[in-house]
């Protein structure tokens, strides 16, 4: 018997951002953990800004942030600042290795 | 299905107390994590580690998996009994189908359903957990958009009551101008809920197949043009293969290689659209006949070019 396939099409987080609610959701946290990051600037926007919960809006890149500081606080039990150091740090590996294979460079 | 064993995985005993396991999974987090690691197998390995930890580092899973797993071998073939897990809720679908069909009743921690949350009592809703995934396409797809198969294993219940899984295929229409990292949301195409509660949404990460022609950083695209040194020297206009479609470019005269020739616009077409870099490759004729040679030596001869000027040379 063939299987049934269902045809759907992807919304792309860029042109629908989340809602805090949302973005709690898939990473299976409270939203008050979403707002504390965005308090201390490690998700959304400027950390300067009041917090708004009803209008904060989130897009691809603050998921997958989202998501590898979940894991991080929670695989090595880490402080929330030292999380988000690793995963600035992780970032910056991933732009430079980027940048290098752009470049036509190897690491060794 | 094959049966795993969770504690070789995690290089522990059975008797492993609930800190040694942790202990070890943090080791082997650490070792494999993809951003650090250089096996060439990270992620496969980070995935089987944690689809491990997720068993072993919850008492009652790890209870459950011992109970089952009792008198079996790695890679030997695994059947539930019939009994099992007939009153549980579902997990979430990254690990593999051996813990799918194992671990799609113990579950996760629910999440609350908003208002329908009236504890485990007559009013109890909780919607669906999201699913998290990977899907990959090619540099043109992004270009130009796709449609794209994704089969899920999702749990269902049978006739009987029981908690079963099937495969379910999603054929997902990819929009164009994509780029890598971005994330596809496929509302209500999660896990389902429980009590009525709404079902999970599927989040598709977008990432590109390597193409030995080109290298993409965001939206902007990268391609090395190989030219020939008369073609560099002298400047020309050249035909060039791109992802969307052969153009005419020109090369300034007195090019070298390295040189970046920009086109606006012509990277991923994204909300912001990329622009592609084309990058000269001034590549020598070999010295393979006489007369090759014969020009070598003439340029020798006549040009007085020392290309290690600037090293002092």
């Amino acid at each position: 018997m063939m299987a049934q396939v269902h045809s759907l099409t992807g919304v792309l987080l860029d042109d629908v951002a989340l809602t805090l609610e949302e973005l709690a959701r898939a990473c299976d946290v409270e939203p008050d953990w979403v707002v504390r990051h965005v308090r201390a600037g490690v998700l959304g926007g400027a950390p300067d800004m009041p917090v708004q919960a009803a209008s904060l809006r989130f897009r691809s890149i603050d998921l997958l942030r989202a998501r590898r500081l979940r894991d991080i606080e929670r695989d090595f039990d880490a402080n929330e600042d030292l999380a988000a150091l690793v995963v600035d740090m992780a970032d910056e590996i991933r732009r430079l290795r980027a940048r290098m294979h752009v470049l036509g460079m190897r690491l060794v | 299905m094959e049966y795993k064993d969770y504690y070789t995985v995690l290089g522990v005993e059975r008797s492993a107390s609930a800190d040694e396991i942790k202990k070890a999974y943090r080791k082997l987090v650490r070792q494999y994590h993809p951003d650090v690691s250089k096996h060439k197998d990270a992620d496969a390995k980070t995935k089987e580690i944690n689809e491990a930890y997720d068993v072993l580092g919850d008492a009652e899973k790890r209870a459950a998996y011992d109970e089952l797993g009792r008198g079996y071998r790695p890679g030997q073939e695994f059947r539930p009994p019939p009994d099992w897990g007939s009153q549980f809720d579902v997990n979430g679908a990254e690990g593999s189908d051996f813990f799918a069909d194992l671990f799609a009743h113990v579950g996760r921690r629910g999440r609350a359903g908003g208002a329908g949350m009236g504890g485990m009592g007559g009013g109890f809703r909780m919607a669906g957990e999201d699913i998290h995934a990977g899907i990959a396409i090619d540099l043109r797809d992004a270009y130009q958009g796709a449609t794209r198969n994704v089969t899920l294993r999702v749990p269902e219940r049978n006739a009987a009551g029981r908690t079963v899984t099937r495969d379910k295929t999603l054929s997902v229409t990819i929009p164009k101008g994509v780029t890598p990292g971005q994330q596809l949301r496929l509302g209500g195409q999660g896990q389902p809920g429980i009590g009525g509660g709404p079902a999970g949404d599927l989040y598709l990460e977008v990432q590109l197949n390597p193409d030995p022609r080109y290298r993409t950083e965001g939206a902007h695209v990268y391609e090395n043009v190989p030219v020939t040194p008369w073609e560099a020297a002298l400047g020309a206009s050249i035909s060039v293969p791109t992802p969307s479609g052969p153009v005419e470019v020109t090369v300034p005269p007195g090019s070298q290689s390295g040189r970046k020739l920009r086109l606006k616009g012509r990277g991923i077409p994204a909300a912001q659209p990329g622009d592609l870099y084309l990058i000269l490759d001034v590549v020598l004729p070999p010295a393979s006949s006489d007369r090759a040679r014969e020009l070598y030596q003439a340029m020798a001869r006549d040009l007085a070019f020392n290309p290690r000027d600037r090293i002092g040379a």
